[in-house]
């Protein structure tokens, strides 16, 4: 009758021993799959494109990883020749997938979504003759042209800036060029800020005129 | 709570030394080595915890313990009349002869019912006895008054407890400083799993379900397993019904703030002519929409909930078995104005006097938004042994969370955060029967739990996939030794963990590794004269590390800023072995000790208490990155010594017949002792008084009562240093790393100032026909005072919420 309790512990702990590496056995599973990552940005590239022919001026910020500890990588500075007109156009890209990979290319999600995305810009005052000032990040009205493309606007006819257009100053100057880009769902409207939304994207380059 | 009793037991006792003479006159052979032991419970077999019984002739009483048991030792041998007392319940009066050892089964019955209170002589003690010290039990009086609310807010109540709150949706509680995975929720008698390391996954359980809910403030709940080093929440159904009669509750409360309303209902009873047999179904609805602070609405706060149980079970004194089904499932949506992109969002969104995207109240809930159910099954069975009780329980769980954020276009239909983790747990339990000497109890344990991310996020997931084999053995004793009760308990657990994840670059990776170590407990309760208890305990807990600490990366709870876990690599972002990384498991020693005194008209308990962890995992600030969002900083889970001191008073001052005044005071004072630093989120010291007039009889009205209560909140003086948002970016531009020098904790925004609260509230009860109807009105931050709590995650978006005035009805029958 002692022994009872014990033999009885033993056969318990023989089966809780048997269950386990039943369960073990059984849940042998399959690896999970690699998720999609369609919304990572790992990289953005501006290309400065003169509309009348010539040579494009491309620079890009680069993320060597993700989220991860390593800094953001800026090259540059944006070279742009005096008294030109270029087309700007942004893409934003996905490093972690292959190129032939749909979602490669963000930019495309973004101009599919333009009615609740746009870019916002700023820069060195002297940097730029067209557009005057010093952009629309400080303060909503001030100009920034939002021209040169279909993905210049969004369905609405709001700003969108996936292209733009710039004519650079007629003497030489070097100074900052700072792209934002803000997720404003619900919220963008003709006075929606830079202030307005979640920001997706906020890079500066060094920008000189030759 | 317990003192109030006391004090309403002790107030009634005629204080005669007549005792001594008694016991030297009547009977010079037999000294005063006389024991009474015994059990009360309440009709449904429920163990009574802390009322009172007394033996009137001496200045002799005692309050049972968590299993509703109690002891009185050292009575001279003679006929005594007892009273048996306990709020909500009628008094019992019946007289005892007392010599040598003698034993009492009490039932006590509620007052409004015509039943009386019943004493059973013979009793052979199967009842469960608790191994457990320091603690306080919400009882369903006390649960009645909170209703309405979620379990991580309603156990705010109890000295001690506080909350980490993630708007006004989600709180988790916090149990002398420490939350998440370093407390122990126990769901009728299971192990809560169920992503308990976030800060913002609350408890998934519906407090309807509960008829009391313990929380144990020492580590000395040995029996239920790893994590519990601040403590354990006890959360217990009440038993299954053994007779036929048909009975159940309904109940409803609506709450202003949040245009709220809340069903739930009860129906229970057993099978004609089967005697022993009982069956419960219980269901819950809630319905809440966006909350309000006393300026501006909260936006995509509002939150739906629909939780149903069901149980039935056989149970006599010699055997019984139970089966126990619950869902829980709620849909809460996250304040829309915290969702931010980078630091610079941040500043803006902590200078905007009302959040972004405030608008009209409505009860939609739109992205960012969490979805989680749980399911849990028992069974169980016990049989009782000339011996001892055998106990066994099964336990399978299967909880789901989703967490939509807003993304880009059709994305934000789809979870960004979508898990599955189904947990089977097994425990095996033999205690000896209640002696008057020494009891005992050993058991095993063990777990299977499986962690997946459910395929579709289209994000690299946040923690990795893994399976969870634990197991158990345990051994705890109770010793009594005239004025003093022992406890003595320890237990060795081993963990093996199988995780398979993506890195940062979206790359498999595999890894296993195990954990054990002991953990063991030490207490006492002494019985001094004067009515005076005291109650020591000192324990020891650990826990093993959980998948986010040990992997996270990237911006799960807050997006202003980036978390790397324990075994990232700081330099290339590479997971790494856990052999390779200096880590040691958290390992906590918890000294509690409560001392409690009642004088007639007065009682008060004193509970302070020491926790030091060892090894606690933190987040530490590292430095400052940039990516193409912008600049963050940076944290990496790390270890540090912690120290949590604290104390927690509470006392009962009957002012006159029916009014009685109950201040209380929680302070605690936690610090990083290896860096001497002050560690983030911790509760400050909070200040209460209530004034109270409670009358059991009103005419017709029963329990009718009307309550006061001013709550101060004070600021949190030992919080981190503040590094404004604005600083860190400007110490970007110019290539300061501010955490090279001091690399102290630091919080973006200062602790909010202290804060009064004004509660008020009136309620009664009323009998017609059999059918006992409970009424309540209430008003919270009746000021509607504005105000925000350091401890919520939201204080640097928005403020906390307004009055909140919450109308409650309850029918019983």
């Amino acid at each position: 009758m002692k022994n009872t309790p014990f033999k009885t512990i033993k056969l318990v702990s023989m089966v809780l021993v048997i269950a386990a590496l039943a369960f073990l056995a059984s849940c042998k599973e399959d690896d999970p799959k690699k998720e999609d990552t369609p919304e990572l940005i790992t990289k953005a590239m501006l290309t400065f494109t003169p509309p009348g022919g010539g040579a494009a001026v491309v620079v890009t910020a680069t993320d060597p990883d993700g989220e991860g500890v390593r800094e953001l990588t800026v090259d540059g500075p944006i070279n742009l020749v005096k008294s030109t007109s270029y087309t700007l156009t942004i893409s934003l890209i996905n490093g972690l997938v292959a190129v032939t990979e749909p979602e490669y290319n963000v930019t495309d999600e973004v101009e599919e979504e333009g009615d609740e995305h746009m870019f916002f810009f700023s820069w060195t005052n002297n940097v730029f003759a067209e557009p005057s000032g010093n952009g629309n990040i400080d303060n909503r009205p001030d100009a920034v042209l939002y021209t040169g493309g279909a993905n210049s606007v969004d369905v609405n006819g709001r700003p969108l800036g996936i292209t733009t257009s710039w004519v650079s100053a007629s003497a030489s100057a070097s100074g900052q060029f700072r792209v934002m880009l803000k997720h404003q769902p619900d919220l963008k409207s003709d006075t929606s800020t830079s202030n307005t939304g979640e920001t997706d994207l906020d890079i500066t380059f060094s920008v000189v005129i030759l | 709570m317990l003192l109030s009793i006391f004090l309403m037991c002790v107030k009634k006792i005629i204080i005669v030394l007549l005792a001594f003479h008694a016991c030297t006159s009547a009977n010079s052979q037999t000294p005063c080595t006389g024991v009474f032991t015994g059990h009360i419970q309440d009709e449904s077999k429920q163990p009574i915890v802390g009322a009172t019984i007394i033996l009137l002739r001496q200045k002799q009483g005692q309050a049972t313990d968590l299993s509703g048991n109690f002891r009185l030792e050292n009575i001279c041998s003679g006929k005594y009349k007892v009273r048996v007392q306990y709020v909500g319940y009628q008094d019992l009066e019946f007289e005892i002869q007392i010599s040598g050892s003698v034993n009492r089964l009490i039932e006590l019955t509620e007052e409004v019912r015509e039943l009386s209170p019943v004493v059973i002589t013979e009793h052979h003690d199967a009842a469960h006895i608790e191994y457990a010290n320091n603690f306080t039990q919400l009882n369903e009086k006390q649960l009645a008054e909170i209703v309405g609310k979620s379990l991580g807010e309603m156990l705010k109540e109890v000295p001690g407890v506080n909350s980490i709150q993630t708007g006004p949706g989600i709180f988790k509680p916090v149990i002398h400083g420490v939350h998440s995975q370093r407390i122990l929720i126990l769901n009728n008698g299971i192990r809560q799993e169920g992503q308990q390391w976030g800060a913002e996954h609350a408890p998934e359980i519906d407090p309807f379900v509960a008829s009391n809910i313990i929380v144990i403030k020492d580590a000395s709940a040995i029996k239920y397993g790893t994590d519990a080093l601040g403590g354990v929440i006890v959360v217990n159904p009440p038993e299954l019904p053994q007779t036929a009669a048909l009975g159940g509750t309904f109940n409803t409360i609506l709450q202003s703030n949040g245009r709220s309303g809340t069903v739930s209902g009860m129906l229970e009873g057993g099978i004609k002519n089967h005697d022993g047999w009982g069956w419960r179904l219980q269901g819950t609805g809630k319905r809440t929409g966006d909350f309000n602070t006393p300026n501006y609405s909260l936006t995509n706060t509002a939150i739906k909930e629909l939780n149903f149980s069901a149980s039935t079970g056989y149970h006599k004194e010699r055997a019984g078995f139970d089966i126990f089904f619950s869902h829980f499932a709620t849909e809460i949506g996250i304040l829309k104005g915290t969702s931010i992109g980078n630091l610079q969002d941040l500043i803006t969104a902590m200078e905007r006097p009302v959040p972004q995207y405030t608008s009209d109240f409505s009860y939609t809930i739109g992205e960012p938004r969490q979805e989680v159910s749980h399911n849990l099954l028992k069974l169980n069975g016990h049989l009782l042994t000339s011996q001892g009780e055998w106990k066994l329980q099964y336990g399978f769980q299967n909880n789901n969370r989703k967490e939509f954020d807003i993304r880009i276009g059709e994305l934000s239909k789809i979870p960004a955060i979508d898990l599955k983790l189904n947990t089977h747990t097994l425990d095996v339990e033999w205690e000896t029967l209640h002696s008057d000497k020494r009891t005992i109890s050993v058991g095993m344990s063990g777990m299977i739990q499986n962690n997946a991310n459910v395929f579709g996020t289209q994000r690299i997931p946040f923690i990795p996939n893994f399976t969870n084999l634990s197991g158990g053995v345990f051994g705890v004793t109770k010793l009594y030794l005239n004025a003093w009760t022992i406890d003595l308990g320890t237990r060795y657990d081993y963990r093996y963990y199988d995780v398979t994840g993506f890195d940062f670059k979206n790359t498999l990776f595999k890894s296993s590794f195990a954990f054990h170590n002991i953990s063991a407990s030490a207490g006492a309760t002494l019985q001094l004269k004067s009515n005076q208890t005291l109650n020591l305990n000192l324990s020891s807990a650990w826990r093993p590390p959980n998948v986010a600490e040990l992997y996270s990366l990237g911006t799960h709870q807050s997006a202003a800023a980036i978390e790397y876990g324990l075994l990232l690599n700081d330099i290339t972002n590479e997971v790494m072995d856990i052999k390779d990384v200096n880590f040691k498991t958290e390992q906590a020693l918890k000294l509690v000790t409560t001392y409690q005194k009642v004088w007639p008209r007065f009682s008060i308990e004193v509970s302070p208490y020491a926790n030091l962890i060892f090894n606690y995992i933190y987040l530490r600030p590292e430095g400052i990155t940039q990516n193409v969002r912008g600049v963050y900083p940076y944290f990496r889970y790390t270890q540090t010594d912690a120290l949590f001191v604290g104390a927690d008073i509470t006392a009962t001052w009957q002012v006159a017949k029916y009014l009685k005044v109950l201040p209380r005071v929680s302070l605690l004072r936690a610090s990083d002792v290896t860096n001497h630093d002050f560690l983030i989120f911790i509760p400050s010291n909070r200040f209460e008084v209530a004034l109270r007039y409670e009358r059991p009889a009103l005419s017709t009205l029963r329990n009718f009562y009307v309550e006061t209560k001013t709550r101060y909140i004070a600021k949190q003086g030992r919080a981190p240093r503040v590094l404004t948002v604005r600083e860190i970016i400007t110490d970007k531009e110019q290539n300061i790393d501010p955490f090279k020098d001091d690399s102290s904790n630091f919080d973006f925004m200062a602790a909010p100032d202290g804060y009064w609260l004004w509660n008020l509230a009136i309620g009664t009860s009323v009998k017609r026909d059999r059918v006992q109807y409970d009424f309540r009105l209430a008003s919270e931050n009746t000021l509607n005072q504005q105000y925000r709590e350091y401890t919520n995650r939201f204080r640097y978006y928005s403020d906390d919420v307004g009055r909140n005035v919450v109308l409650s009805f309850k029918c019983i029958f």
